[in-house]
């Protein structure tokens, strides 16, 4: 067997590792849930959704509430595994250290996805918007959006994992890297929304983003993950 | 030895400097267009190269700690991430006390302007993850990664007036527009400056890289000073 | 009077990136301060341990 299949089919045991033990505890999945729900109905008393120009910033306001769910997730990623110290057994084991960051990284991206998906209905419910006018433009852009936030929040969580503040300290770090992204983002579902033409910039952008995060990942993954 | 040199780096940076100040306000003339207040651009564009050359080398030095593991291109890293930050806010100031005259306004959120606050804010998210891990080895290993992924935020300032239209002005220096833009006497006088504001990030980098040095003796005599007591 | 704005802002532009110059250095100095008492603490206490020892 060459080493590529064997590197994705081994990052693949530590999604579905990762995805198991989430969809057991539960953990984040349901705490990213219902803050994801939480600040949708915050956010509609700070920002009027009856108001004419909704429309021109539900958008953003989606990404807001997804990049705080993406944080909640990704921060457990590793510091899931500090219990029992699994992550010095997941170290020794034979899994190289970018198929475990990989793993991890779509693990991250599933569960991320799934919270996401949920509380899309409830996003066109309470701001009264149709994304049905470009769906594929927008489950692109949304995929493609929350890899760059899990790719990078992944990493991050491994830079992090081993700090007292880890909470505090992996939303500093990772939002202002995340903003070129986040932005490309809300302009791709501003103009899904409004039915607007989006420039491409903003899909290169995205992409290249995306490129970027995952190549210096996989890269970096074997300096972070090792002594 | 080393003091000696570094007064004389000092004081090079400092006549230059000022040499470059008398000829800005007293030999070259008001810019047709904007008058006197073009003159912020100066300390405005040459401030933000030596900052983003300070990240770019902070990249460099953290890939090398990578490579070889030693603790000097981790000083250096932290020492050089540190002085390019008063560069950066030379040039975020200068560029508002710009936007004020000319556009009316202190900000606007151009991708230029949001893409320099934002490397300025990852480079000093940098500092504080430093900060935040005790051990030195995780501490040099860690932050040399992320000064790698911070440098894709200086790539992204640099290209941004190219990628977006902006409310920034476009490139400007001949080596990026094939010339005609820029009167060459004004461009020499950014040369000049930007030397200048290089030769004083050097001089802040070998006192701020020797402070790093003395702080990793600080720890390593704390830990004898603490043990078996 | 369009004018001496400009040219008030100019000065502005200029106190402050030597502001800017001028914070940065006095932190270094403070630094440098605070580093050598450190210094000179350790290695006292330490002269002290072996003293005792």
């Amino acid at each position: 067997m060459s080493a590529a299949p064997s590197l994705l089919s081994a990052a693949w045991q530590i999604a579905r590792k990762d995805l198991r033990q989430e969809l057991r505890g539960k953990e984040s999945l349901n705490a990213a849930l219902s803050l994801t729900v939480v600040l949708l109905i915050l956010f509609s008393f700070a920002f009027d959704p009856a108001a004419e120009d909704s429309k021109q910033w539900s958008g953003g306001l989606l990404w807001l509430v997804y990049s705080f769910a993406g944080a909640l997730i990704v921060n457990r990623s590793f510091a899931r595994e500090l219990m029992n110290d699994c992550l010095e057994a997941l170290r020794a084991s034979p899994v190289p250290s970018s198929a475990l960051f990989l793993g991890k990284a779509v693990a991250c991206f599933l569960i991320l996805m799934g919270v996401e998906l949920t509380a899309l209905p409830a996003f066109c419910v309470f701001y009264g918007v149709s994304l049905l006018g470009a769906p594929a433009t927008f489950i692109a852009t949304l995929a493609l959006t929350t890899w760059a936030v899990t790719v990078l929040g992944t990493m991050f969580s491994a830079l992090t994992v081993n700090l007292h503040m880890r909470e505090l300290m992996l939303p500093v770090l990772v939002y202002p890297m995340l903003i070129p992204p986040l932005v490309a983002a809300i302009e791709i579902t501003r103009g899904v929304i409004t039915g607007e033409p989006v420039p491409e910039i903003w899909f290169r952008l995205l992409i290249g983003f995306d490129i970027i995060f995952t190549a210096l990942a996989v890269a970096l993954a074997e300096v972070v993950l090792t002594d | 030895m080393r003091e000696k040199l570094l007064y004389g780096l000092g004081l090079a940076a400092m006549l230059y400097l000022v040499r470059n100040l008398y000829v800005i306000f007293l030999v070259l003339p008001d810019e047709l267009a904007q008058g006197a207040i073009y003159r912020v651009f100066y300390f405005h564009l040459p401030g933000y190269f030596t900052a983003a050359i300070c990240y770019l080398l902070a990249g460099i030095f953290s890939a090398m700690y990578l490579i070889t593991r030693k603790w000097k291109w981790d000083s250096l890293a932290a020492a050089i991430t540190e002085v390019g930050l008063p560069f950066a806010a030379m040039n975020l100031i200068t560029g508002m006390i710009w936007g004020r005259i000319i556009w009316g306004i202190w900000w606007t959120w151009d991708p230029r302007l949001t893409s320099a606050l934002i490397s300025a804010l990852i480079y000093a998210g940098y500092l504080m993850l430093r900060q935040a891990i005790p051990d030195p080895t995780e501490r040099a290993k860690n932050s040399a990664v992320m000064a790698i992924f911070a440098f894709t935020s200086v790539i992204f300032t640099y290209k941004s007036n190219e990628w977006f239209r902006t409310q920034h002005p476009g490139p400007v220096l001949s080596i990026r527009t094939g010339g005609g833009t820029i009167d060459p006497q004004m461009e020499w006088m950014l040369a000049h400056n930007l030397l200048a504001l290089l030769l004083l990030a050097g001089l802040l980098l070998a006192i701020r890289w020797r402070q790093e040095e003395r702080q990793r003796e600080i720890e390593s005599l704390r830990r004898e000073a603490l043990s078996f007591s | 009077m369009i004018e001496a704005r400009n040219f008030t802002y100019m000065f502005y532009g200029f106190a402050a990136a030597w502001t800017v110059i001028v914070i940065y250095v006095i932190t270094l100095v403070t630094r440098e301060k605070k580093l050598g008492q450190e210094v000179a603490t350790l290695k006292k206490l330490i002269a002290e341990k072996e003293q005792s020892r």
